[in-house]
């Protein structure tokens, strides 16, 4: 579900304001389009720099550099950074041009999360920027034509973190030693590098060119590149290929292996070429700070890239972060620990409950705490199984009236109150007012408190008989308790179950909470054992009308309100049940029809009648959602804005508000 | 030549207890459905990562998970050529972690030092604040002393240890300025040792020892009261006092040491402590120690890794209680002549 596509390249008509108000950096109305069609009606789509101030006449290097480029061990910076560099346009988002040091502190709860820091630090090889639109990062320029033939063009003279020049035999390498090779690729190239079963023609046109072109549009290609956890198409050739068969002796392959415990030389190359979990401090990489702490550690420390790409308008090569610091902590003691003033940023593992104890030591401490909406369809949500295996549950299940029945027994306030303090917003799990997709209506419909209503729909479907608890009976003589099983790691959702059992009881709907662990859950919604579960809403609650619709379609296995015709679709019909209900055939259709046009209008259409199918079927049912993220800032940290939107998908947590461009004062 | 018999028959029944330990924790950790790797695709599969996953199902097979439970018990033990060939705990090879992807042995052995010096330090505070006050309120018995100690004794063990660490963590920060959590101050985690840095661990481990220590006190000053006041009472004594010994050496020389009997016996349950004990804690404190490492990997199925925790304590377990057999022996006569007898 965290794949964030982004349908066509058709110049962006919808911008989203990601900063919501206030000092956040702004500049409506005189963003000048980055993707212009060009050559009108040919489809070629340049991505290329946005309007960004002149290459300054001179660079400037960190301090912290200064000795190493002295005595000869790092050439100084003109000859680091690429022929042109990406100037980022501070004064254009209205954020302040900054200072060189200072050492960024901040917690991670297990080694394996070191990945966020590449989730975070967001260097790809093209980004989204703060209004969701693809600008090029890593290359220089991308060509689209007709989404079908992509050129990509490298900056000259862009250099890997070890120095050695990033050319378009990275890409080679990649395409034609990593992911065609059947040893370390078992499974073949990635699915992004298929359209309709046919894989990608890859060409090297020149030491700064690469092509991928296909017979039909792969509209899909670019947003991949740019998600939080993206395909990585390129690798460091250079690093990699002593450690690859084709290029290394067997034999010394072999000892490698062995030396480090491992079977196969394929073993050993999976192992180092590491472009995202930061686990391999020997493993060049483009991004802008590189970890240099071998695991297992408590403290890990990533250093300035040398060779990054990015420089301030006045000619500082970026990032202004000498360090990031890393600490390895219990989750427990996130919010103690920042409250004692020891981190310098922290979002990730705090939360609403933490609020007070954050508050408390601003003062002493000097930090501040940011509340940031967290972009989600709900935060709470319940899916109740329409392919379920049970046949009675089934039959209830798809029963449009049950489904609303329910959701109208849920009094929003109380969970509102009880949750967020009240400053939630309450209804059905859809998009967020900040997509230009949202409709009041779709909100609201079918999610008001109504418990006299709930009540007559259940006995119009025929649920009249009662136990003496005063429970319904299904239709075989069951009690009507519905199994709500949910990941036992979600203590929040649990606190929302017990209020929901409580309004159920009202109309005689008996809820059980069965917390699972998280793999459990998900293997028993696969074979469609559940009968519902409770989890997060959308994902994607901020989509343009060009990123696809299919979290609100039976597109995917893992959705907990379809997974058999989720599972049915994605293997194109070897397994699991053909979608039979006609609203929900109806999404997947419009599904379709959306991965078939890419005209902006047409698309919007299909988004706006698939999200108000959802809310009129109920097919998840919502309760709340806009929670807020608390983010711990210290006072001397800069340029992090004070309200955003905080997720995942589509904004890489930190990432689209890019921390290279974070700078601390004295 | 005895002691050689008795010994050989301890060894045997030692090997044949940790061969049926090791198929009973291999066995439980594999009662969980799926595997590590299962999860971890379903988990990947969820953040839509299709790479990682063909390089799980490469893992999958590299180390044998695709293989039947019984004969993936028998490649770790190393009874059973593995993918591998024979690399298995009786060849040395502890296996590998999942979790960390690195050898067993490079995850647990920085840990198993460090657990080693908080555990270590918890029993020191344990014996040198527990045993004076025992023999104070033994001595003493029914004064307001005694009710006194025995009163904040019985707080210690009342008090939720995580609850108690975490207050003490707060005011240990408001109130001298140590951070929080950890076994040092983050800023020395990357130094070279130096008195500054000596001074941060020992700073950081007040918390943990006393909290570790402050519940397994008030147990011991319980125990230690009541076997001194059983021996307190017996003839010896009358007779050792009648003789003219002063009250002191009396004490230490006869009761004292009889007292102590019960804690040589208790080597066994301290060592394998030593290793597994205060996991809660640890875990509250965000100490380094394999305590959280165990939880971690008995959570994600990092099977590998737990099992060899697990066997790893039950080796401790085993030769403790070999130890603390073997020292009755030695030290009480009694305990000798009644197997002769036998």
């Amino acid at each position: 579900m965290k794949k964030t596509l982004r349908r066509g390249l058709a110049s962006a008509t919808i911008v989203i304001a990601l900063c919501l108000a206030g000092t956040s950096a702004r500049t409506a109305g005189t963003e000048a389009s980055g993707s212009e069609p060009a050559g009108g009606g040919t489809g070629l789509v340049i991505i290329g720099p946005d309007a960004t101030p002149p290459l300054p006449p001179s660079y400037q290097d960190a301090p912290m550099l200064a000795p190493l480029v002295e005595s000869g061990k790092l050439p100084p910076v003109a000859e680091r950074l690429p022929k042109t560099p990406l100037v980022v346009d501070l004064k254009g988002k209205g954020r302040e041009i900054g200072r060189y040091g200072g050492d960024l502190r901040s917690l991670v709860s297990k080694a394996r999360d070191l990945r966020l820091i590449t989730v975070n630090t967001y260097t790809r090889l093209v980004v989204y920027d703060e209004k969701l639109k693809l600008r090029p990062d890593i290359l220089e320029k991308v060509e689209a034509q007709d989404d079908r033939i992509f050129t990509f063009t490298l900056r000259e003279g862009h250099r890997w973190s070890d120095g050695e020049p990033f050319t378009a035999e990275d890409f080679r390498f990649y395409f034609e030693d990593i992911a065609n090779n059947k040893e370390l690729s078992p499974a073949g190239p990635e699915p992004i590098f298929y359209v309709d079963g046919k894989l990608a023609r890859f060409e090297v046109l020149d030491e700064r060119h690469v092509r991928y072109s296909w017979d039909k549009p792969n509209p899909l290609f670019l947003p991949t590149l740019a998600q939080p956890r993206p395909v990585f198409i390129c690798a460091p050739a250079h690093y990699l290929k002593p450690f690859h068969s084709r290029y290394a002796q067997p034999a010394k392959l072999a000892e490698l292996a062995a030396k480090a415990k491992l079977r196969s030389w394929a073993a050993l190359f999976n192992r180092l070429n590491d472009p995202y979990d930061n686990a391999n401090p020997d493993m060049p990489t483009l991004n802008a700070w590189k970890i240099v702490t071998r695991a297992p550690a408590n403290r890990f420390i990533f250093e300035r890239n040398p060779y990054f790409h990015r420089v301030d308008p006045e000619g500082r090569q970026l990032p202004y972060i000498d360090r990031l610091f890393i600490d390895l902590a219990t989750a427990s003691l996130f919010a103690p620990k920042a409250n004692a003033g020891e981190v310098d940023l922290l979002a990730r593992g705090l939360s609403m409950y933490d609020a007070p104890v954050l508050k408390e030591g601003e003062a002493e401490h000097h930090y501040r705490t940011f509340l940031w909406p967290i972009a989600r369809g709900s935060s709470y949500a319940l899916y109740p199984n329409l392919t379920t295996e049970d046949p009675v549950w089934r039959a209830l299940n798809r029963d449009q009236r049950f489904r609303v029945a329910l959701s109208l027994a849920i009094d929003r306030r109380i969970i509102n109150n009880a949750m967020m303090f009240g400053l939630g917003l309450e209804g059905n799990n859809t998009v967020m007012p900040e997509s230009p997709l949202d409709d009041e209506a779709n909100r609201t419909v079918n999610a008001t408190y109504n418990p006299d209503l709930a009540n007559n729909l259940l006995d119009g479907i025929g649920l009249t008989a009662r136990n003496a608890e005063g429970v319904r009976l299904l239709p075989d003589g069951r009690e009507l308790e519905i199994v709500v099983e949910v990941a036992g790691d979600s203590r929040d959702t649990i606190d929302v179950l017990q209020l929901i059992t409580e309004f159920w009881r009202d109309v005689g709907v008996k809820l059980f909470i069965k917390p699972q662990e998280p793999g459990v859950l998900r293997n028993r919604s696969y074979a469609g054992r559940t009968v519902m579960v409770a989890g997060p809403g959308l994902d994607n609650a901020i989509p343009t009308a060009e990123m696809p619709p299919y979290e609100i379609a039976p597109a995917l296995g893992e959705n907990y309100a379809w997974p058999l015709w989720g599972e049915y679709e994605e293997t194109r019909g070897k397994h699991g049940e053909a979608v039979d209900l006609p609203d929900a055939k109806r999404l997947l259709d419009l599904y379709h029809q959306w991965l078939e046009t890419s005209d902006v209008g047409a698309q919007t259409r299909i988004w706006k009648e698939m999200l108000r199918l959802n809310a009129k079927n109920v097919f998840s049912i919502g309760t709340v959602t806009r929670e807020l993220q608390p983010v711990v800032v210290s006072n001397r940290l800069h340029n992090v804005p004070e309200k955003a939107i905080f997720a995942f998908e589509p904004t890489s947590y930190f990432g689209v508000y890019r921390m290279e461009e974070f700078f601390f004062t004295e | 030549m005895a002691l050689l018999r008795y010994l050989l028959r301890r060894l045997v029944t030692m090997v044949l207890t940790l061969a049926a330990i090791s198929a009973l924790v291999f066995f439980i950790i594999k009662l969980p459905p799926g595997d590590y790797l299962t999860n971890q695709i379903a988990e990947l599969a969820a953040e839509g990562d299709q790479s990682s996953l063909a390089k799980a199902q490469f893992l999958r097979h590299q180390f044998g998970l695709d293989l039947p439970v019984w004969q993936q018990y028998l490649v770790w033990v190393g009874l059973m050529p593995g993918p591998n060939g024979w690399s298995g705990l009786l060849q040395g090879n502890w296996g590998w972690s999942f979790e960390y992807n690195q050898p067993v042995n490079a995850v647990v052995g920085q840990a198993l030092l460090l657990t080693l010096v908080v555990n270590l330090a918890a029993v020191i505070f344990v014996h040198i604040v527990a045993i004076p006050i025992a023999i104070y309120s033994a001595v003493r018995q029914y004064s307001i002393g005694d009710y006194l100690v025995t009163f904040i004794g019985y707080i210690g063990l009342a008090t939720p240890s995580f609850l108690l660490a975490l207050v003490l963590l707060y005011y240990l920060n408001r109130w001298f300025g140590i951070s929080i959590g950890g076994l040092m101050d983050p800023a020395y985690a990357d130094q070279a040792w130096s008195v500054e840095k000596m001074h941060s661990i020992a700073s950081h481990l007040i918390v943990p020892t006393v909290v570790i220590g402050l519940a397994s006190t008030a147990a011991m000053i319980r125990r230690m009261r009541a076997n001194l006041l059983d021996e307190l009472q017996k003839q010896y004594v009358v007779t050792a006092r009648a003789k003219g010994l002063s009250e002191g050496r009396l004490l230490l020389k006869y009761p004292f040491r009889m007292s102590l009997n019960p804690f040589i016996a208790d080597v066994g349950n301290i060592l394998p402590h030593l290793v597994s004990g205060s996991v809660l804690v640890s875990l509250v404190l965000n100490l380094p120690t394999v305590g959280p490492i165990l939880l971690q990997a008995l959570r994600v199925q990092d099977q590998y890794l737990a099992g060899f925790i697990l066997m790893f304590v039950a080796i401790l377990t085993v030769v403790g209680m070999l130890i603390s057999d073997l020292a009755l022996a030695a030290l009480d006569p009694r305990i000798r002549f009644a197997g002769r007898a036998a």
